[in-house]
């Protein structure tokens, strides 16, 4: 069964169109990501979905049932990080998960969820007022887990977090899918949505693009990120074991400069590999595949996603 | 909307309106309002008595000082005090929440628009009512071992009737606040219809007294009731002549009264034994009701719309 159909959906402000057409589905029990730059029309979708924005023309469906009419029992089964969101500030982190508890007629215990979102060591009786963008991203993650939701609803869920936050994000919609739940996940980083999504919507300017899965995205578009490397003196030995590495798609040497196009995974063997074969790398950056190569890559218009433009 | 149909449900509105207590006991807003209202329902009684005040007037009229007139005295501050102190603390509610983003959190939980709008009246009236009560009681513990009368009856009222009359400003704060998107927006309607009230109806009603005897040639007679009835309309007015009237007055006179001064008279003269029954008290009361619902009403069906 659907969890989640949009069917022709389009919303417009005033004058400005900022839903055009949309029509998706998202299968019960996948992880779904839904990608596109900010702007795009996103949160938008997520607002109709919550029944906070009304369509202006067709239909959307949670569970099989109408946004607007059964809102409240969609809300009953779903769990929301919303964008844009505020905290309570006078009330602490536990006061507002007790809030959640007793608006959904749960029974979580708080210092359950307070641990599993890392909001440890006393945090939770602070005012969340008090909190940073990180803590109060926790705990709104851990206000969305109460009564173990059919659905979660992440609207740029990694906004605020530091590398530790984003991998328990990361952690936590894995288990949630492994429980049974179907996650929808926004965001406007390619890399976020690759690493836990089954399959990935993308949306430019009000308009779905494509619909696809993980693998489909992986070779519809080069998703791997370019090192550029300078070196205090380039060997063609150590041109060679980096061109041999894993996840290694490209490499292009020029001078004491090297460029290669390399997985996500691979970039710190690239520079092992490198000082491996004598060679003393004295500065290097990444470039990542950026949103717009994607859009290209099945719009199908500029240059060919991942290609060199260097002369 | 068919999700009108859904409206409030069993205990949501509550989780919220225990929300807003809690949030606002924190703020400490409770406990400045107490203090307020026990000086100003307290302090009037305790300076009489320490002026001996009492004796003063008992001497000078031969009449006796009793809580009731005390209540008389209060209420015009009152008429004042409450309604500006429940648009501080109402006009807000929705449109701040709005403002920060919160509501997104309150509206992604399975609460719908009616359990925030109600919630948020329910939530905001104890956070007036409480203080209120709270003046009254230290009020009764200040006058009790005093030479003024204590008339439970006449006192019970006046705290019951001042405490309507908060939560009738709050309904109408809470349903402007859901009506628009902003809290400024708010403050202008809320603050604007007080200083309507408070200044600028009686001329309203005056006129258009006037203007349906001039032009629509009604009698004299019915020109005075529709002045009256529009008068009553206006809820800090409806308090304080059904306070006047609960506290003992005669009705007529009471409604009379608020007509000031020699017009006052004439006008007490004129409705002797002939009060339409839309001057009556049961009327008075059902206007400050309206005042609390029908603003609420409005509001949620605003709200009930918006794209937020």
């Amino acid at each position: 069964m659907a969890a989640i159909e949009l069917d022709g959906v389009t919303k417009r402000f005033g004058d400005v169109t900022a839903l055009q057409n949309v029509s998706f589905t998202v299968e019960s029990g996948e992880v779904f990501g839904f990608l596109g730059p900010n702007g795009a029309g996103k949160s938008t979708t997520i607002n109709i979905l919550l029944d906070f924005v009304r369509p202006t023309a067709g239909r959307a469906r949670i569970f099989g049932m109408d946004v607007n009419e059964h809102s409240q029992a969609i809300r009953e089964r779903t769990g929301v990080l919303p964008e844009g969101y505020d905290v309570y500030d006078r009330l602490t982190g536990r006061k507002h998960l007790e809030f959640v508890i007793d608006s959904k007629d749960a029974d979580d215990d708080p210092e359950e969820i307070l641990q599993r979102v890392g909001l440890e060591g006393g945090d939770g009786d602070r005012r969340a007022g008090d909190y940073s963008k990180g803590m109060k991203q926790r705990l709104v993650l851990g206000m969305a887990l109460v009564d173990e939701p059919d659905l979660l609803v992440l609207d740029e869920p990694s906004t605020g977090l530091d590398p530790n936050g984003a991998r328990m994000m990361r952690e936590v919609v894995r288990e949630e899918s492994e429980r049974g739940a179907t996650v929808f996940f926004s965001s406007h980083i390619l890399g976020q949505v690759e690493a836990v999504c089954d399959r990935v919507g993308i949306l430019g300017e009000g308009e779905m693009i494509a619909v696809d899965s993980v693998e489909g995205l992986r070779s519809a578009a080069d998703l791997s990120a370019t090192l550029d490397v300078t070196t205090a003196g380039l060997t063609d030995d150590a041109v060679d074991a980096v061109r041999s590495l894993d996840g290694v798609a490209s490499v292009t040497a020029n001078d004491d400069h090297l460029s290669v196009a390399v997985d996500d995974a691979g970039k710190t063997a690239v520079l092992s590999a490198l000082e491996n074969s004598g060679v003393e790398v004295t500065d290097f950056s990444t470039e990542e595949a950026s949103l717009e190569d994607l859009f290209a890559a099945y719009t199908g218009d500029g240059h060919e996603p991942g290609a060199e433009v260097d002369a | 909307m068919s999700s009108d149909i859904e409206g409030l449900t069993d205990g949501r509105w509550l989780v919220i309106a225990r929300k807003e207590f809690a949030d606002t006991i924190r703020s400490k807003v409770l406990w400045i309002l107490s203090v307020l209202f026990v000086s100003v329902f307290a302090l009037p009684a305790a300076l009489a008595q320490y002026f001996d005040i009492g004796q003063f007037i008992q001497s000078q009229t031969g009449q006796q000082v009793t809580t009731n007139l005390l209540a008389q005295q209060t209420s015009r501050l009152a008429s004042a005090l409450v309604p500006i102190i429940a648009i501080a603390v109402a006009y807000a509610a929705i449109t701040r929440e709005r403002e920060k983003g919160s509501l997104k959190l309150l509206l992604s939980l399975p609460h719908t628009r009616a359990d925030v709008v109600v919630g948020k009246v329910v939530g905001r009236s104890g956070v007036v009512a409480v203080p209120i009560a709270v003046g009254m009681l230290i009020t009764m513990a200040v006058v009790l071992p005093t030479q003024i009368a204590f008339k439970a009856g006449g006192f019970v009222t006046f705290a019951l009737l001042t405490m309507l009359l908060g939560v009738a400003f709050v309904g109408l704060s809470v349903g402007v606040s859901a009506a628009t998107s902003t809290s400024r927006r708010s403050m202008v309607g809320t603050v604007g219809l007080f200083v309507y009230f408070y200044l600028f109806w009686n001329s309203f009603a005056r006129g258009v007294g006037q203007l349906l005897k001039d032009h629509a040639g009604i009698a004299t007679d019915t020109q005075l009731h529709v002045t009256l009835f529009l008068k009553l309309l206006n809820p800090t007015q409806a308090y304080q002549t059904l306070l006047t009237s609960a506290l003992g007055t005669e009705t007529y006179v009471a409604r009379a009264r608020m007509f000031s001064g020699l017009m006052g008279q004439i006008v007490a003269q004129q409705l002797k034994g002939s009060l339409p029954f839309y001057l009556g008290d049961g009327m008075a009361l059902a206007i400050l009701l309206a005042w609390l619902v029908v603003p609420v009403a409005l509001g949620y069906v605003v709200f009930q719309a918006a794209d937020l």
